[in-house]
Formats: C-alpha cells, sequence, structure tokens
C-alpha cells in the first residue's frame, strides 16, 4: 500500500512525475557517460551478478558477492593497480541495490500486516462481508461469510458470487447495476443458498470501491441474516390477516345475531301473545260451562304461554349483554349490592333472613351490568334458602391475587352437587326440577357473561343439603 | 267522565286489532277506534286522502302505533308525522311487541309520548289497553283540532 500510495503521489503531482522522468535520463546518460570512459562493458555481468545476489539474497549475499566480483576482476580481467575504481563502483553498486531490496521487503512487511489487520478485524463482526470484482469474482470472504454459508474462503474466493450463492435478486440485475453504479450504494434483501442447500433471507448492503481514475475496480457485500425475522414477519402478517377475516366474519355473525334477536323479540312474542290471549277469552267466555278438567288444561296452556313469554325475555336480555358495549366507571360495590337486595324484596318478603354484608371495595366496570350480576346472586341465594326456617346470605370480598378483585355471594341453601359444576353456567342449564324451584336457567349464564366481558372469572363451591357459594373475580383496573 | 276523543289504532296483524278492540269494548273505549292495516293507510287517513278522502275532519287524539308494518313501517310514519306542521301536536303512542332498546330509542328521538311493549298475558295487555285508552282519549285534554264526541 505504501509503494501504492508513493505512486499515486507522484503520479498526481505534474511537478514530481516531470521532475523524475528528468532525473531518470539525466541518470542514465550520466552513467552512460561513465561506462564510456571506464570501458566498463565487460564489467556489466558482475553487476548484474551483484545486483542480483543483493535484490534477492540480502546484505549478506550483496558483501560476498562484491568480494567473489572483485577477485574474479583482479585476478582474471584487470590489472590489480586498476582495478581499485571498479571495486569502489561494485560496493557503491551492492549497497545501493542491497538498500532498495531492504526497503522493499520492509514495505512488503508492512503490506501484508497490515492486511491481515484488517482481515482480522473483519472476521471479529458477526456481519457478512465478501468483496468481489466487477466480474463477480470473489476476491474476499471474512469468518462471518464462512460461518453464515458454510464455504470456507480458500473454497470461495475466485468463484462468481452470484453463481456460488445462487442470488435471488429483488429486481432485475441490469436495475440494480445501474443505480449501483450510479451512487455507489445499494441496499436490499437478497436470497442466497447456502453450501447445505437451504436458502437465507438476507439484509444486503454494497459499497462500490474505485480506482484512482474513478474507474469502479470492487465490491464491498455486507450481508445480514434477516431469514427469522422474516419469517417472523410473515407469520404476524399472516395472522393479522387471519384476524382480519375472522373479525370481519364476527362482525357479519354479530349482524345476524342482531336480526335474529329482533325477530325472536317480535315475532316470536306476537303469536305467543295470541295464544295467550285466545286461551284466555275463552277461558272468560266458557267458564260457566267448562268442568275442573278443561278449566285445568286452560291453565296449563296459559302457564305455558306464560313461561315461553318469561324465557324468551330472559334470552333476549342474555343475547343483549353480549351485543351493547360495556361502559366501564369506577362505583362502590357496597351501594350496588344495597341496590340488588333492595330489588330482590319482593323475592324476600316473608322470609327470615339473616343479611352478612361485608366491607366490599370500588369496582371498576358497567355498573348496570354488574347490578345484574349481584341482583341475578342474590336473588337465587334467597330462592335456594327458601327451604330454611333461617335463612342466611353473605356477600363478601375474598382474598385473590393481586390484580384480580374476587367478591362472593354464600347462602345456606340447599346446595349442588359438586358433580354437576360444569352445567351450572351453561344456558338453560337447571340442576333442580322446575315445580320445586322455577327459574328459566338463564341466569347464571348471564352472571357468567357479563363477567366474562369484564376479563374476569365465575366459579362456585356447593355441597347438596349445606348451601353454596358462587364466586367471580374481575381485574382491578 | 269526559268526551270520549278518537283513536287511531295502526297495527297489520288482525289478531292484534281484535285482541286490541276486545280490551277496549270491556271498558266502552272501542266506539271511535280507526283502523289503519299499514303504515300507508295510516297515512292516508291522517292527510285525509285515499280511501279516506272524506272522513270527517279533525285530528285522533291519540295514534297506537305498530312498529313493524307492511309498505310504510311506524317509525317511518312517526318522522312524517312529527315533520307536518299540522299533526306534529298528535299523540303518538308506540304499541309493540318488541322490548328492543333501539326501537324504544328511535321512537323517542322522533317525539313519541310513549312506548309500550305488548304484554304475553292477557290481563296485563287488556289492562295496558285500558290504561293507555282511558288516558289518551279521555283523560288527556288533546290538543286543539282533535275529534271528541
Amino acid at each position: 500500500m505504501a509503494r501504492s500510495k508513493l505512486q499515486l503521489r507522484i503520479a498526481q503531482s505534474p511537478v514530481l512525475s516531470y521532475g523524475l522522468a528528468v532525473l531518470s535520463v539525466s541518470v542514465a546518460l550520466g552513467g552512460a557517460l561513465l561506462i564510456e570512459r571506464l570501458q566498463l562493458r565487460n564489467i556489466t555481468l558482475f553487476l548484474f551478478a551483484i545486483a542480483v545476489a543483493a535484490w534477492y539474497g540480502g546484505s549478506g549475499a550483496a558483501v560476498l558477492a562484491l568480494l567473489l566480483s572483485c577477485i574474479g576482476l583482479a585476478y582474471f580481467l584487470v590489472e590489480p593497480s586498476h582495478s581499485i575504481p571498479y571495486f569502489v563502483l561494485f560496493a557503491l553498486f551492492a549497497w545501493l541495490v542491497s538498500w532498495f531490496s531492504s526497503v522493499r521487503r520492509r514495505v512488503e512487511a508492512e503490506l501484508e500486516t497490515e492486511i491481515s489487520e484488517r482481515s482480522s478485524l473483519l472476521n471479529l463482526t458477526h456481519d457478512t462481508i465478501f468483496v468481489r470484482d466487477m466480474s463477480d469474482s470473489i476476491r474476499y470472504w471474512n469468518r462471518g461469510a464462512e460461518e453464515l454459508y458454510g464455504w470456507t474462503p480458500e473454497q470461495a474466493i475466485g468463484k462468481g458470487s452470484r453463481e456460488l450463492l445462487r442470488t435471488v435478486l429483488p429486481l432485475p440485475l441490469d436495475d440494480i447495476q445501474a443505480e449501483f453504479l450510479r451512487t455507489g450504494r445499494w441496499e436490499g434483501e437478497l436470497k442466497h443458498t447456502k453450501a447445505d442447500g437451504t436458502q437465507v433471507i438476507v439484509a444486503s448492503r454494497w459499497s462500490l470501491r474505485r480506482d484512482e481514475r474513478e474507474q469502479p475496480i470492487a465490491v464491498l457485500e455486507t450481508n445480514n441474516d434477516i431469514t427469522v425475522r422474516k419469517r417472523w414477519e410473515q407469520e404476524i402478517q399472516s395472522l393479522n390477516q387471519e384476524l382480519a377475516k375472522r373479525s370481519t366474519e364476527l362482525e357479519a355473525i354479530n349482524k345476524e345475531l342482531e336480526a335474529f334477536a329482533y325477530s325472536v323479540s317480535h315475532d316470536l312474542r306476537a303469536p305467543l301473545r295470541h295464544m295467550a290471549s285466545y286461551t284466555e277469552l275463552l277461558r272468560k267466555k266458557a267458564s260457566s260451562t267448562l268442568d275442573e278438567k278443561c278449566s285445568h288444561y286452560i291453565q296449563m296452556t296459559l302457564d305455558s304461554a306464560n313461561r315461553m313469554g318469561k324465557l324468551i325475555d330472559d334470552l333476549l336480555a342474555f343475547s343483549r349483554i353480549g351485543r351493547t358495549e360495556t361502559q366501564k366507571t369506577l362505583f362502590s360495590l357496597t351501594q350496588l349490592v344495597r341496590e340488588a337486595v333492595t330489588e330482590v324484596r319482593d323475592d324476600a318478603e316473608g322470609r327470615n333472613i339473616a343479611w352478612e354484608i361485608g366491607a366490599l371495595p370500588d369496582f371498576y366496570g358497567d355498573r348496570s351490568m354488574l347490578r345484574l350480576v349481584l341482583v341475578n346472586l342474590i336473588s337465587n341465594a334467597i330462592k335456594f334458602t327458601r327451604t330454611r326456617p333461617q335463612a342466611e346470605i353473605e356477600i363478601g370480598c375474598a382474598e385473590g391475587n393481586s390484580d384480580d378483585l374476587v367478591v362472593f355471594v354464600r347462602d345456606n341453601g340447599v346446595g349442588f352437587d359438586m358433580r354437576y359444576v360444569n352445567k351450572l353456567f351453561g344456558v338453560f342449564q337447571r340442576l333442580h326440577q322446575a315445580d320445586v324451584f322455577e327459574g328459566t336457567g338463564i341466569g347464571l349464564a348471564t352472571v357468567q357473561r357479563i363477567i366474562h366481558r369484564h376479563g374476569g372469572k365465575v366459579w362456585a363451591e356447593g355441597v347438596v343439603d349445606s348451601g353454596a357459594t358462587f364466586y367471580f373475580s374481575a381485574p382491578k383496573t | 267522565m269526559n268526551t270520549l276523543g278518537r283513536i287511531l289504532l295502526v297495527e297489520d296483524d288482525p289478531k292484534d286489532v281484535e285482541l286490541t278492540l276486545t280490551a277496549l269494548e270491556e271498558y266502552n273505549l272501542a266506539n271511535e277506534v280507526i283502523v289503519a292495516r299499514d303504515g300507508e293507510e295510516a297515512l292516508e287517513y291522517l292527510y285525509s286522502r285515499g280511501k279516506f278522502k272524506t272522513r270527517s275532519s279533525g285530528n285522533p287524539a291519540v295514534v297506537l302505533l305498530d312498529l313493524k308494518l307492511p309498505k310504510v313501517d311506524g317509525l317511518e310514519v312517526l318522522k312524517q308525522v312529527k315533520s307536518e306542521e299540522k299533526l306534529r301536536m298528535i299523540p303518538i303512542v308506540v304499541l309493540t311487541s318488541s322490548n328492543e332498546e333501539k326501537d324504544m330509542v328511535a321512537s323517542y328521538k322522533l317525539g313519541v309520548s310513549a312506548y309500550v311493549v305488548k304484554p304475553v298475558d292477557f290481563h296485563e295487555f287488556v289492562n295496558a289497553i285500558k290504561e293507555l285508552g282511558i288516558f289518551w282519549a279521555v283523560i288527556n285534554e288533546p290538543p286543539p283540532g282533535s275529534v271528541r264526541k
């Protein structure tokens, strides 16, 4: 590199370059005149020998060649008394050549150190780096390249890079090349095939190297393996698409459901109402002529119509919970429990109930939905303690983890068999016969749906004839 | 008792018409009931056109309006009545099977006087109709221009 720097300096400065020309010709002329004067022609072979020894052998060889030349000259060719100037000339020449030789060696050694230092630096990086010349032949191949692609520098250097790596370019090569030569840089994603045949995707950066005449001479290509990242990106993209598709589907289903609920609300209730009403009118008109059995039949028809009306109403309320947005605020749970207890007061009329309401925190959620949860759980507790002379209903806050709030409603009622606990929260699922404990089987399903919409859970514990406890949890914020 | 105001019942289902009239009859409120079987007929009556071109003048004391109607639906009837200067003061009571909140909200936004969901139970239904009839056709003082007997 030092030599080429010197060359470059000389070439770039007119004074130096013309000076060099004048100097070298002057030296040649001086030398020619000297040779003419001393009739040196017959000694040029000795000079050549000394030069070869000094250039390739170093200073030791130069001294030996000098001595041998002097002895040979004095013994065979020239009178020893006349040979002194030749000795001086030989010595001068030998010294000059050895000096040049040592300078060359030093420069070469420096160059080598520099190159190996640079290579080892490039080998330190995790990036894949190689240099290719303008005919795409690989000139340098760092350790990162070896690690990624699986070819050693010996295997790679000299090969065409695109052929070796089976490069797949994002654009036609000509387009890339045109931009690259114009700007000296290019960045893009490439597909390469490794030595073991597997494909990698790399983020590739090219920089162009030019010589002193601005001619492109080499390309430094730095590649980063982004195969895994790309795979994740693709995965995320396809997941996103899937999600978008699902949410569109869900929206459509929701719309359908809404239309269905509307239809149930309107179209199913009307005939039911007509059945009930005409049966009622029939009873009224024919009451005097109907016997007890007929009256009973009519009563059963009316009961069924009313029950179906109640079912439709509850089912609609249940479906509405899934369709309406939750409107979350922070409110006092104690206050809400009090309201819920007041609301179900009618159910508790004439009953002996010991209420125990513990300290309850504030709750972050949809107040009217939570009210429905509490009303359902409390009215259940009242219903299923009906057979107890002294009913006990406890509402409180249980120990949960730090993020969740756990609220429970406990009673000493008829309880339930834990074997059927998974049926409790299903729509239309009932654990009691209709004529023992009335109900539509939608209350706890509604509770579960509301709590799920708040990101919480519901569960229950019960022992037959010893009471039940219903829990729900919800995030504190 | 006060004089009886005219009731316009807008209802497409003949069974509902019969049941409503039966309920009103029980309390002698059925004499002054005009029945329109769809939204178009209701508007024809209110605007005294079509088959009601020659009807006696004056607005009904109350309109009992079903929402789900053939041709012109209840909400559309409501919209037209409330944007018409001569008709906008007529009290309109929505009487429907639907307890859908969005219908209720839409109706109130359009300015209904009341929204009643028809109860499944006949006793409750009769009671509701009776109370509606007595309140709107008898107790309530209708806006000027209503027909009274």
